[in-house]
């Protein structure tokens, strides 16, 4: 039981990775929190729910087909959105940019409802992925392994990406110091818009791979927003590898802990976060970790 | 200046009193149902006031807010439902127990800035939530504590709406004192530029911790009377929506001016009273309001009316 919690842990670990990178990525350069993330990545699973029954319901290509059309519908709902909204308030008080997101959130969870009413859907895991593996007396369903390998293949793609391409290193350098690589003769507003659509993209498949493992309704916005929020935290806003950490960290943490305390996972995990901001706080003083 | 200090000038005094007994007139001429809308919009003026305290005086974002609202509540009524205390001496406890919450998460989060500092206050809050939704013993969990006192003490409707712009009018002067007073000065010196107040002998994380916790009492005194006003409280007072909403009630109204915070709450509970005479979709309504006034009007209502002569002149903080 312990190892399938823990394989759950592992796959809800990297579905939380997917989420916060793009929120870490997307405050490392432009220094924005991106509340309506959570509302992105509920997008990609409605999205998905759509989707899959018009390709090739059942089968694994279909699904995963689905999935990368929701994220790339998102990630243009996310680009018009940064460039019809966010664009306008650059360079004003952090304040501000935040309530635009928050607007965001509530246009969205709006319209899902209006679209796809207040109850909870299932969307159907793919036939071929029902099954499980039976290693001695345990049984370990297919479908966790499998996203969590779709996971690490998205996280192996992206990270490839930031290490070795010129937009990765436009990134890079616009986390350091944006107002240089402005300088250089970048175009600041294409990388801002850039880091934007990829992290609504990367929002949007996560939501869409995690669809079938639980219910998707409109409240999932919130819970998902606030346990990225608490990844970033534990890993330093904009450290997009301290992101990976704190997401194993709390995806096992949720998955072991609602085995044995299940009313208080959750605080166990806000816990955490408490302690790692305090404990960095005794260290040196502000500025994000990278 | 502030509402107290000599710097107020009659035409603003003026429209202050025009707006109070406006209030009252409002409430004492149309039926019930508008002494309730206005009960809760005048409580959660305060509520928003208490956040603006802390946003435009002490330059503190609060993901957490309604962690003192819900504790305020909380804090009344257990003590009336299970320390059995007669509901005139409870009302203290309500924000006595926010403000040493405030004590209790101020002293870490303080130690933190900016976004961080949220992000612990959002710790906090959450923490919070889920102590009052899973303790059942005690907080009933989420079926929260109802039943243990008439609602709004028994008064009728626009008795009770008197009482509770009463209520906000002292606690308004109470923060008008606050902001002209030193404390305020230092309030505000170390939410400009804390390295410079420092500089000059300030010693920023006390004054912060001190700003934390009186805003969490006024947030308590609201939780209080929402408490009174349903005559139950539930979990959801500590949640992130009762905090987001304050929050935009505080940029709706405008961030840095002593008004804000009550300006906003105004505008966000009339238009959340008659946007369904509009449109079905509060979501999609209110979305766009704040989109408009994030982008046209970054500093609220409140700037309008300065545009008019009636504003803080000297009151940017």
């Amino acid at each position: 039981m312990i190892w399938v919690q823990l394989v759950n842990g592992l796959m809800e670990g990297m579905m939380l990775f997917l989420i916060a990178s793009g929120l870490t990525l997307i405050f490392g350069v432009s220094r924005i929190v991106n509340f309506a993330h959570g509302s992105l990545y509920m997008l990609g699973a409605f999205l998905t729910y759509a989707f899959v029954p018009l390709i090739a319901p059942g089968t694994v290509a279909g699904f995963f087909a689905a999935v990368l059309a929701a994220g790339l519908v998102t990630a243009v709902i996310g680009t018009a959105f940064e460039v019809l909204a966010l664009r306008r308030i650059y360079g004003r008080d952090s304040l501000m940019q935040l309530i635009i997101t928050v607007a965001l959130v509530f246009i969205i969870r709006d319209l899902v409802r209006w679209i796809w009413g207040p109850n909870s859907l299932m969307v159907p895991v793919p036939d071929a992925l029902l099954g499980a593996w039976v290693v001695g007396e345990t049984w370990f369903p297919l479908f966790p392994f499998v996203i969590f390998a779709a996971g690490l293949v998205v996280v192996v793609a992206m990270i490839g990406t930031i290490r070795f391409t010129r937009a990765g290193i436009l990134l890079r350098a616009a986390t350091d110091d944006r107002g240089m690589v402005a300088l250089l003769g970048s175009n600041e507003k294409l990388i801002f818009t850039g880091v934007f659509a990829a992290g609504s993209f990367l929002a949007g498949i996560a939501g869409g791979m995690a669809a079938p493992y639980g219910d998707v309704n409109y409240l999932l916005d919130t819970t998902v927003i606030v346990s990225a929020f608490i990844v970033c935290v534990i890993g330093g806003m904009g450290n997009l590898y301290g992101a990976l950490a704190g997401a194993m960290v709390v995806g096992l943490t949720k998955a072991v802990g609602v085995m044995y305390f299940p009313r208080l996972s959750m605080m166990l995990i806000f816990l955490i976060m408490a302690a790692v901001l305090v404990a960095r706080s005794m260290g040196r003083q502000g500025g994000p970790a990278r | 200046m502030s509402l107290l200090s000599n710097q107020m000038s009659p035409a603003r005094w003026a429209v202050l009193l025009a707006a109070v007994v406006g209030l009252e007139l409002a409430n004492r001429l149309t039926g019930a149902g508008t002494s309730l809308m206005l009960a809760e919009m005048l409580i959660l003026a305060i509520f928003a006031a208490s956040l603006n305290l802390l946003m435009s005086y002490g330059h503190m974002v609060s993901f957490g807010h309604a962690a003192f609202f819900g504790l305020g509540a909380y804090g009344f009524t257990l003590a009336v439902s299970r320390a059995g205390l007669p509901v005139e001496l409870a009302l203290l406890f309500g924000p006595l127990l926010a403000g040493f919450g405030g004590l209790v998460f101020g002293a870490l989060c303080v130690r933190l800035t900016e976004i961080y500092f949220a992000m612990l206050t959002l710790a906090c809050a959450q923490i919070t939530y889920t102590v009052l939704f899973q303790w059942y013993d005690v907080t009933g969990g989420d079926t929260g504590i109802t039943g243990f006192m008439p609602a709004r003490f028994g008064l009728s409707e626009a008795n009770f709406t008197t009482l509770v712009l009463v209520v906000l009018a002292v606690c308004l002067a109470l923060m008008a004192r606050l902001v002209a007073s030193p404390l305020g000065l230092a309030i505000r010196a170390v939410g400009q530029d804390r390295w410079r107040a420092e500089a000059l002998g300030l010693a920023p994380r006390r004054v912060q911790l001190v700003a934390f916790v009186i805003s969490a009492a006024f947030a308590g005194v609201a939780g209080t009377l929402f408490a009174a006003f349903q005559g139950a409280a539930f979990p959801d007072y500590a949640g992130l929506g009762f905090t987001l909403e304050a929050l935009i009630m505080v940029v709706l109204g405008g961030l840095h001016s002593f008004w804000g915070g009550v300006l906003g709450a105004v505008l966000f509970t009339q238009l959340r009273h008659w946007a369904p005479v509009l449109t079905g979709h509060w979501g999609l309504l209110l979305g766009i309001v704040l989109l408009i006034f994030v982008i046209a009007l970054p500093h609220g209502v409140a700037a309008l009316g300065a545009r008019l002569g009636l504003g803080p002149k000297g009151d940017r903080a």
